[in-house]
């Protein structure tokens, strides 16, 4: 009996800590960023995730009126590391209860921007916080909430670079490989 | 005693995360669970802005007439939906003593304001909004949100987000309604 009720007692805690957690004042929430690896001087793709809360909308990063506030990421690197190629997903065409005929460009659900990450020559084997925040404008069927930012970041690993190697002559230097 | 006594404890932690978590989504914008809060009777706030003309707007000197408050923005798409009914219904009511006062939340320049209020041809009163006024609406979370205050200065209902012209219009019918009983008794007092 005592079992259940603690039982009972710690499913409740569960749900009630995930219900702050999802509450916790945005619309918008990121997924935790996978480490992305990369090796100096190469692009290396990275895609963050994101997910907008149940029966809300965000425009689109190409809203269809000028007035309205498109989603945008911005990124602040560490010296020496370039962000590039910045793509955000198409929006979906959607009319809403409020304006039948009018359709608006937005994201709802799950959505991912990817880019490219690139790190210079002279960049330390390291790893580096890349951060930034998400602005964008959510709205439900009836109403809209104003802009808002989602602070975000994301962890990019740099490799230590090749070592060059010199061929040498086999002939000249039997020593085993490495 | 001990198994007991952990047992209350675990209870009494999970109710106090209830009344926490409970809180949380208490303050959560989202409009089905807002609550519309019950202000009918209260008297409605005062203020003083600068409408986008230059002129001072102070709701206290508009005693006597119908009051509909509406907080929008330009980026807010279901607020342009109720912008045409409003100007209709200013044009309509506003010999009965009807006064609408649009509350632009925009953070952005009063031009902006000033040229979307030029391209729907507003009728009415736009004056630029602030936390100030927000906050003694009880904080604007979403827009529109729509604010109708009879004749005698005492709020009639706080309308958030879009509904239908007719809701709106029967809104504006009651604050018409109301008797300037309170605001004449005001000035019969003040003289």
């Amino acid at each position: 009996m005592r079992m259940r009720i603690v039982a009972i007692t710690a499913l409740v805690l569960l749900w009630c800590a995930a219900a702050v957690a999802q509450q916790k004042g945005t619309v918008v929430s990121m997924a935790p960023a996978p480490v992305v690896y990369v090796s100096a001087s190469r692009s290396t793709p990275f895609e963050l995730n994101f997910r907008i809360a149940r029966k809300f909308h965000i425009n689109s990063n190409k809203p269809n009126s000028e007035l309205l506030i498109p989603t945008a990421l911005k990124l602040s690197t560490p010296t020496d590391i370039m962000i590039s190629s910045i793509s955000y997903p198409d929006g979906e065409q959607l009319a809403f209860d409020f304006a039948p005929s009018e359709k608006l460009s937005v994201y709802s659900g799950d959505f991912s921007i990817t880019g490219k990450v690139r790190p210079l020559r002279s960049v330390r084997a390291g790893t580096y916080r890349v951060h930034g925040q998400l602005k964008y404008q959510a709205c439900d069927d009836r109403a809209c909430f104003p802009p808002a930012t989602l602070p975000i970041f994301f962890d990019v690993k740099v490799g230590k670079p090749p070592v060059t190697r010199t061929r040498r002559n086999p002939g000249q230097s039997p020593s085993s490989p490495r | 005693m001990k198994r007991n006594l952990l047992v209350i404890l675990v209870v009494v932690v999970a109710i106090a995360i209830m009344i926490f978590a409970a809180r949380k989504l208490k303050n959560y914008p989202h409009y089905s669970k807002l609550p519309t809060a019950n202000v009918k009777g209260k008297p409605a706030p005062d203020f003083t802005l600068t409408s986008l003309d230059g002129k001072t707007v102070q709701l206290s000197a508009l005693k006597g007439k119908a009051v509909v408050l509406n907080f929008w923005a330009t980026w807010c798409a279901p607020c342009k939906i109720e912008v045409p009914w409003l100007v209709d219904l200013q044009k309509q009511y506003g010999p009965e003593g009807l006064e609408i006062i649009g509350i632009a939340m925009d953070e952005g320049s009063k031009e902006e304001v000033a040229e979307f209020t030029k391209e729907m041809n507003i009728n009415y009163t736009v004056a630029i909004g602030d936390e100030k006024i927000a906050e003694a609406y009880g904080n604007i979370l979403g827009l529109p949100t729509t604010f109708y205050i009879g004749r005698d200065g005492n709020m009639i209902s706080k309308v958030p987000g879009l509904v239908s012209h007719k809701e709106i219009e029967d809104n504006i019918k009651q604050a018409l309604n109301q008797p300037a009983t309170a605001a004449k008794t005001q000035a019969l007092e003040s003289n």
